[in-house]
């Protein structure tokens, strides 16, 4: 019986030694794209699907997500995401603020609330709530109307810069 | 990270649903109407006190002012 437990013990030691280590010889290959899943509430975009790189709007700074990035949650502002598909082109999204997550094993979801690409938006739409957001941000409103028009003017902005 | 609307007691889940707002009157006519549709809440609410419904309220009016009574202290709700 005692030998017997002994014996289960050495068969399972070097499996349980063997998983934490995910080595990588010369002969295999490294996929250099990114799994990008681009979902909304009511929409996903993309869905795991392979592409080259990201680029996002993050509240640290603008970045480009390559694979093999290491592991990070970043916070969007809202703004335009680049993305550089497999085929060499590239498209482009305007988010309304949300998450991007980089896994390991490159993959990078990220989630917004409202995603268009820039053809679906009007600048005259822009240029007139611009002006009135900015008539509220300077009015003599309550503390959170204001700080709710700054946060439309800088959307706005954003939106406008991305239009020309 | 010092946001200017977390000081006038704007929730993060307030100022997500303004920048998404902004950016559905943003977009062209069709897509406009089409997009405004998700972006309305008429959710209410009543407290039930000692087996009897309270008044109902609506939850966008009690969110605008517990946002209101924690401005100044950085954070709502």
């Amino acid at each position: 019986m005692s030998l017997r437990v002994a014996q289960a013990a050495t068969r399972i030691r070097p499996l349980a030694f063997r998983l934490p280590l995910q080595r990588r010889g010369y002969a295999d290959p490294v996929s250099d794209k990114i799994k990008l899943t681009l979902a909304l509430p009511h929409q996903s975009i993309y869905k795991s699907t392979d592409v080259v790189q990201v680029n996002i709007p993050a509240e640290s700074g603008e970045m480009g997500v390559l694979a093999n990035h290491v592991p990070s949650i970043e916070q969007l502002k809202p703004g335009l995401v680049e993305i550089i598909e497999e085929s060499g082109g590239s498209k482009q999204f305007f988010l309304s603020g949300g998450f991007a997550i980089v896994q390991p094993g490159s993959q990078l979801s990220i989630n917004a609330v409202e995603g268009f690409p820039l053809e679906d938006f009007s600048s005259d739409a822009v240029r007139s709530q611009i002006t009135e957001a900015q008539k509220i941000a300077g009015g003599s409103g309550s503390e959170q109307d204001i700080a709710e028009a700054k946060i439309e003017l800088e959307v706005l902005e954003g939106l406008q810069a991305s239009l020309k | 990270m010092a946001f200017a609307w977390k000081a006038s007691g704007l929730t993060y889940n307030r100022y997500l649903a303004v920048a998404a707002r902004v950016v559905r009157r943003s977009l062209k006519e069709g897509e406009r109407l089409k997009a405004e549709r998700r972006g309305e809440m008429e959710l209410k609410f009543a407290k039930w006190e000692n087996g009897k419904q309270g008044e109902n309220k609506s939850l966008a009016q009690a969110n605008a002012s517990s946002m209101a009574e924690g401005a100044g202290h950085g954070q709502g709700q």
